[in-house]
């Protein structure tokens, strides 16, 4: 009773803070959902990767005496063949390639773009911002498809193209959240205290709001990637994306879909690869969501 | 009411003018196309081509004209098909698409604010994670890839319904086409929803409706639903943007005669005109959407003032 | 000693992630009929969670245990239907934010009369004239637009106020307020506080939580120290204010700018 004081005191300083980074590694993890994805996307890609080394098959080999061959261990065709008689695995693992290439860069570009003008957007304010968002908000209503596929007609099937087209019509969801956390962002008084120090605007929103910015922008990185890789997979199903020799998860779900009656292996697994990558990447993404951003239950 | 339109007008005219520009412009980039000197056309197409876009007349003008003539809903010849317009291209498919895109619609939003709803009320419960689990579905299989799984689950393993053709319309061609459709959209509004409805429970306005003694579903009834409906408003013109992309996928696998089906050869033809029409469509439909979204959000929330 | 509330060894217990936590602490104490008893101390103490335990508001993954009797009924035993007849009729609450706790979309006089609809099946005719008294009680002006009017036209001074007439609807005999002034400027406060010795006077019990001890000194009869989800100190507020017997107690008041007591 006499020293309640001090008491009150070790209590406070006994209570131990954790940072901000570990505390949401840990949530992470625990998350089973998003583990679990981050097991199976990490699988998915190390097999795009080097899977096609130890396969036996290349993706453009044909074999005409091995066509519509339903998948069988013996022959070495684990997921079968097409109707040209190329080995299904070994072009799956290389559609997975560009489908996650084609993934990573458009959102790259995407995110490039989306930050910039989310956070010149949202850091002067006034006309500018009004302006800028009324373009977004028009925009964002534009059936995205289409217009991909108008630029995709005039300028031809360039695989560059196809990464600038699509990161050019995904920026906006990006653009939009950033513009939101900028401005949340800049009314806090560390931003007032380094104007007072008279920083410029630039090294501003480089050192001090992009910084704050990464943990959303990673997490709508790894939701973004999925709606690219679905943009790229309606356009190559299409006829409209990739062209051959090369080839993607949306191409062989394409080609399968069409002999789906005699040849089901054909489209259901490119089509397993592509839902497990979907399904992985939002694991992914809900979990660094809500790792980052805690609230209970 | 009046003011919130006209300043809807006002934003969605101009946009519409710059749209019909950025066609208008990017067609004479195009490579092969009407513009260029290459062209290597029958000399029927090359003909009405050469009347309808004025070609001898200096460039401001000939925006002028395409402008007025757009505006007015002519939307010019087709650059492959020899003997139609582009209307009546359009008008052809129009039937089919507008009906596979509102049956769309009303299933996606109303299917999917109820499944939301219910899972935001029976949280952590099992109903809660079907929900999300068929949900999940549908965000992570692509239409083109269910679409596909689902006519031979139903046309041909169960022959249950048929797999491809309109049939003039009958309900049963109608019913695997509109599924899958919806299927992507559903997933998204359900989500939404869900997290919308849990954010209104566990606002301060319901904790006083509860400590009212008020029944569960009264508080629902007429406190829960209309605030935790707003963000789907803002949806709406999204998810309608989401439906038109999805249809010329799903006109595609089920071979219907609508308007994507025509947007697709088109693209694949190369028929320039057909496809900035149907830009220029769909560009139009979607205004008229976000206007509507306006008005219905005026209506809902009373903080919105009308005379912004 | 005529007591509207009696809690006998009350316990509130949360489930969270970070294991069971304990709220309220087998904690015990009566409220006198027709005063205001002052419940104090810092967040987390336990004061708000005591009250929402009893009128059955709690989150899901709390659980109270113990004995909570008022009008001779066990608050803790009775099901949640017969619990939310009581709660809203024979108990009103009033919460902290104004601004955020009226329904957006809904106009004050649907929220106020829903409650006399609702509780004892008036007629909407009715429900209007008694909306019309309360409202009258708590002094807001010009009572025939206000009803029409939705919650974002009023300011926070006027929706506490709608507050506590919703909780007046159905004749209440105890009124729980959950930090109440704490959202407004002095001048609404004293309002408030007005407002409240009024209803004292029409034999209305009134359980003010809240940390502002100027608040309590000025309103209450009896007062109720908490600290970490235990009672620490109760007795006449005039009585532990100015001679506190508790450590925490002193603590808490040693806080207090001189002049204030």
């Amino acid at each position: 009773m006499i020293n309640n004081n001090e008491e009150l005191i070790k209590k406070a300083l006994s209570v131990k803070g954790t940072s901000l980074l570990s505390d949401a590694f840990k949530r992470l993890i625990k998350n089973k959902a998003s583990l679990s994805g981050l097991v199976i996307l990490s699988i998915i890609t190390l097999l795009s990767i080097f899977g096609p080394y130890f396969l036996k098959f290349d993706f453009y080999e044909t074999d005409w005496n091995s066509i519509y061959l339903p998948p069988d261990f013996e022959s070495g065709h684990y997921f079968g063949t097409d109707g040209n008689g190329r080995d299904l695995l070994v072009r799956i693992l290389y559609g997975g390639r560009l489908s996650l290439t084609i993934g990573i860069i458009a959102t790259l570009v995407s995110v490039l773009i989306g930050v910039s003008y989310g956070t010149i957007s949202g850091f002067f304010g006034g006309k500018l911002d009004i302006t800028m968002m009324r373009i977004v908000e028009i925009l964002y209503a534009m059936p995205y498809l289409i217009f991909v596929i108008i630029l995709m007609v005039i300028f031809g099937r360039n695989i560059y193209l196809l990464f600038l087209a699509i990161g050019a019509v995904e920026w906006l969801t990006m653009a939009r959240i950033v513009r939101g956390q900028t401005i949340s962002i800049k009314e806090k008084e560390f931003i007032e205290a380094s104007r007072s120090l008279g920083q410029s605007s630039l090294i501003i929103i480089l050192k001090h709001i992009i910084p704050n910015l990464a943990g959303t922008i990673i997490v709508y990185i790894t939701l973004m990637v999925p709606s690219v890789i679905i943009l790229e997979s309606f356009l190559s199903f299409l006829g409209l994306g990739v062209q051959e020799p090369l080839t993607s998860w949306g191409v062989l779900i394409s080609e399968g879909s069409r002999d789906m009656e005699t040849a089901w292996w054909l489209l259901i697994f490119p089509g397993l690869f592509m839902v497990l990558t979907l399904a992985s990447l939002n694991f992914i993404g809900d979990g660094l969501r809500d790792a980052l951003d805690p609230k209970d239950y | 009411m009046i003011q919130l339109l006209f300043k809807r007008l006002t934003i969605a005219i101009p946009t519409l003018i710059i749209i019909i520009a950025f066609v208008f412009f990017l067609m004479r980039l195009a490579p092969g196309g009407p513009f260029t000197n290459e062209r290597a056309l029958p000399p029927e197409i090359e003909q009405k081509i050469n009347e309808a876009y004025d070609l001898d007349k200096p460039i401001i003008h000939q925006f002028g004209l395409y402008l007025s003539k757009t505006l007015k809903g002519d939307l010019g010849p087709s650059y492959k098909y020899k003997d139609f317009t582009v209307n009546e291209l359009i008008a052809s498919g129009f039937p089919v698409s507008i009906t596979l895109g509102l049956l769309a619609l009303i299933l996606s939003l109303s299917l999917g604010c109820l499944l939301g709803i219910i899972a935001a009320i029976k949280k952590n419960t099992a109903i809660d994670y079907t929900v999300m689990g068929v949900s999940l579905v549908g965000i992570c299989v692509p239409s083109f890839v269910l679409a596909p799984i689902l006519s031979l689950i139903f046309g041909l393993y169960f022959g249950l319904l048929p797999i491809s053709g309109w049939g003039n319309g009958s309900v049963y061609n109608l019913i695997l086409p509109v599924i899958s459709l919806s299927l992507p959209q559903i997933a998204i509004i359900s989500r939404m929803m869900r997290a919308s409805t849990i954010e209104v429970l566990n606002s301060d306005f319901i904790k006083t409706a509860k400590s009212k003694g008020l029944s569960k579903n009264r508080i629902i009834r007429k406190h829960v639903i209309r605030a935790s409906i707003l963000p789907i408003i803002d949806y709406l013109a999204p998810a309608t943007a989401g439906l038109m992309t999805g249809s010329i996928i799903i006109e595609q696998i089920f071979g219907l005669p609508g308007i994507g089906r025509y947007f697709v050869v088109g693209a694949l033809q190369r028929d320039y005109t057909l496809v900035s029409g149907v830009m220029i469509l769909y560009a139009s439909l979607l205004m008229f959407l976000i206007l509507i979204s306006d008005i219905l959000r005026a209506l809902l929330d009373p903080r919105v003032k009308i005379n912004d | 000693m005529n007591n509207i509330l009696e809690v006998k060894n009350l316990n509130v217990k949360f489930d969270t992630a970070q294991g069971e936590i304990t709220a309220v602490n087998n904690i015990s104490f009566n409220i006198n009929k027709g005063k205001c008893i002052g419940i104090a101390g810092e967040s987390g103490s336990g004061k708000t969670q005591t009250f929402f335990s009893i009128t059955g508001i709690l989150s899901d993954n709390g659980k109270a245990t113990g004995e909570v009797n008022f009008n001779n009924l066990n608050l803790l035993e009775l099901s949640e239907s017969e619990l939310s007849k009581i709660r809203g009729k024979d108990i009103g609450f009033i919460f902290q934010d104004p601004m955020t706790s009226l329904t957006p979309h809904m106009k004050i006089g649907d929220q106020l009369t829903e409650v006399s609809i609702y509780h004892e099946k008036k007629s909407k005719s009715e429900s209007i004239k008694k909306a019309k008294e309360v409202l009258d009680k708590v002094r807001l002006p010009r009572i025939n637009n206000l009803i029409k009017k939705y919650p974002h036209e009023l300011s926070g001074g006027m929706r506490q106020r709608v507050m506590i007439g919703i909780s007046l609807m159905c004749n209440p005999q105890l009124i729980i307020a959950d930090e109440p002034t704490t959202a407004l400027d002095v001048t609404t406060q004293k309002d408030i506080l007005k407002i409240f010795n009024d209803l004292q006077k029409e034999e209305i019990t009134i359980a003010l939580i809240t940390h502002d001890i100027g608040v309590l000194a000025e309103a209450s009869d009896r007062i109720i120290i908490m600290n970490e989800g235990s009672i620490v100190e109760k007795g006449k507020t005039s009585k532990v204010l100015v001679t506190p017997e508790h450590d925490y107690t002193k603590h808490l008041l040693s806080c207090v700018p001189e002049w204030l007591k």
